[in-house]
């Protein structure tokens, strides 16, 4: 295909134009690891764009030797991981349930969830709820009111109801009852699904900061985004600084006076922030099926 | 009758636990709305708390809350009127990209934001913005400027919301106008390159009308979302010096409520903007069946 001359020049513009939007979405995530690699006070100081100028591990060291980052780390880890595969699993089982046309009150059923999309109580009703569960200042308020997804099950309805009923009625020919239609046809048929739905899930976990910063006041069940929110604000660094480990670190680095609260802080931001760069190009192929088959309308 | 419930038994016992999680975490809560007319304090029981009529609606006549009105309707119309074309026209621009790669790198590096945290990039604008070394700072102090505090006046709040919400959102959004242009048959582009319309041409007569349906689906979802505006992005930006400018509707209703333990107030203010959301989407679907001839339910 030839181009004439006006298309050539547009194509240069184009491709500037997105060459500069991918610029701006990862020169940040560099800027941030370069501070984070750089001596505090000569980064306060200017001069660091793309590479650290006084390279120093001393900012992780203090981050990882942190026990109360430590900890929120394994509170995010553990929600994480039990959010996800907990809530996949409600999620599937409503959806798989439902999927059964003959189901008596199926619409009824269906009524009641689909309300609750419409219409809720609110923050207040729901934190009173929540306290009188007694799940206010422990794990698990992380972990139920999450649990089931109305969206994700109707995402998973949909794309059930896609799978050709001749495999399910066959399967129930030889004999098989839902669970097993459900572990040997559904669940392996849905897996592209199940990944992109797992993987919302899983982020949704892993970046809420929100439910740690108003369900929980304890400071040992506080996960990482929460952290890193109060930690925002924060003037001075005796919110890093407070643990005896990180004491030692300082006294054998004696670099004290180098250390910013900026420098820690874009330490934080990259340890919370890797984890997702380093899986997200494998699942990107996953996401975007999900998003597509999510915003086709049920 | 009880024959056909026990045929699917095993149907029912799966969809219980659902149930009863929307039971406890959704129904009940909205049963517990009537708090906005109690005098409610924690630790004592809904029930027993004495009616107050319409004694928590007082904040209507607080002008600070129409103060609040008012910045979550700036920051959500401000936000849609840059956020809603955004993605179309990053769409377009990709879908001309014509090597195949490059393509594919725009995308998944446009995608990207979306899988962050407001929090990381509220410390994104901060590592950039702070008045000891920030680079945008430098840059000023090298061209001879004085130092601006971005995140701490009232005037620059706002754009940094938006900017903020451009730079994470809209990648991620271009994922449903790039599908529907994939579904554009392309014998539409041949047959027009024939009758010699040139790129814009194309765009404006094939593309454009080939991704309306999907321009109006999400222009009709947006809508309900224009009284709430994101507490999640909101408040990790919020200090004492903007709360002027970026104090919004669940802002107001965390701090009063959660926060200060007006329990009855907070849920009072909950109450109305849900009545209002409700109708907003109510009002959509109607909206949505006229012009897509189906609703969204």
């Amino acid at each position: 295909m030839k181009l004439s001359r006006g298309e050539t020049i547009a194509q240069y513009i184009i491709v500037v134009v997105l060459a500069g939007m991918c610029l701006s979405v990862l020169y940040p995530f560099l800027y941030m690891l370069a501070i984070s690699l750089n001596d505090g006070a000569s980064a306060a100081k200017g001069g660091v764009y793309l590479w650290p100028k006084n390279f120093t591990l001393i900012n992780y060291e203090i981050v990882l030797g942190n026990e109360i980052i430590r900890q929120s780390y394994l509170i995010t880890i553990a929600r994480t991981v039990i959010g996800t595969f907990g809530g996949l699993i409600v999620t599937l089982l409503v959806a798989f349930g439902l999927s059964y046309r003959g189901l008596p009150l199926r619409s009824t059923i269906l009524g009641y969830i689909l309300l609750t999309m419409l219409f809720n109580g609110g923050l207040v009703p729901f934190y009173i709820q929540l306290n009188n569960l007694g799940l206010v200042n422990t794990f698990w308020v992380y972990i139920f009111p999450g649990l089931f997804s109305v969206w994700n099950m109707f995402v998973m309805l949909k794309f059930i109801q896609g799978i050709p009923e001749a495999l399910i009625e066959s399967a129930e020919l030889d004999g098989a009852g839902p669970v097993r239609t459900l572990v040997q046809i559904v669940i392996p048929l849905s897996q592209p699904m199940l990944a992109a739905l797992g993987l919302f899930t899983a982020v949704g976990h892993w970046n809420d900061w929100f439910a740690g910063a108003f369900f929980v006041t304890r400071q040992n069940l506080i996960p990482v985004q929460t952290f890193l929110q109060q930690l925002l604000a924060a003037q001075d660094l005796s919110a890093v600084l407070g643990s005896n480990t990180n004491q030692e670190a300082l006294a054998r680095s004696s670099q004290m006076q180098n250390i910013t609260l900026m420098s820690i802080k874009m330490a934080v931001v990259m340890v919370s922030a890797i984890p997702i760069l380093c899986v997200y190009p494998f699942l990107q192929k996953y996401f975007v099926k999900g998003v597509l088959v999510g915003s086709v309308k049920g | 009758m009880y024959a056909k419930f026990y045929k699917y038994r095993w149907q029912y016992l799966m969809i219980l636990p659902g149930v009863l999680l929307l039971l406890l975490f959704s129904y009940i809560p909205m049963a517990g709305i009537q708090v906005a007319f109690r005098d409610f304090q924690l630790g004592t029981s809904i029930w027993n708390s004495s009616w107050v009529g319409l004694g928590n609606f007082t904040f209507l006549q607080d002008p600070q809350f129409l103060t609040v009105v008012q910045n979550t309707l700036y920051i959500s119309v401000l936000k849609f009127i840059f956020g809603f074309p955004a993605p179309i026209l990053l769409a377009l621009l990709i879908n001309e990209v014509t090597r195949p790669v490059f393509k594919r790198f725009v995308q998944s590096v446009s995608y990207l934001p979306h899988f962050f945290s407001w929090i990381v990039v509220a410390y994104i604008l901060q590592s950039f913005l702070t008045l000891d070394g920030g680079l945008v700072n430098q840059i000023i102090g090298k061209a001879g400027g004085e130092p601006v505090f971005f995140l701490g006046s009232t005037e620059w709040f706002r754009p940094m919301v938006i900017l903020s919400s451009l730079w994470k959102e809209t990648g991620w959004n271009t994922i449903l106008y790039l599908a529907a242009i994939t579904t554009i048959d392309p014998q539409l582009y041949e047959s027009a390159k024939v009758e010699g319309a040139g790129k814009l041409a194309q765009i404006r007569h094939i593309t454009i009308p080939g991704i309306l349906p999907t321009i109006s689906i999400v222009l009709i979802l947006s809508i309900p979302s224009l009284i709430t505006v994101g507490m999640d992005q909101i408040y990790p930006l919020m200090n004492s010096a903007n709360q002027g400018v970026a104090d919004v509707l669940d802002t107001y209703i965390i701090r009063n409520g959660l926060q200060q333990g007006y329990f009855g107030m907070a849920t009072a203010v909950g109450l109305l903007s849900s009545l209002i959301s409700l109708i907003l989407v109510v009002s959509t679907n109607q909206l949505s069946r006229k012009i897509n001839g189906e609703g969204l339910w």
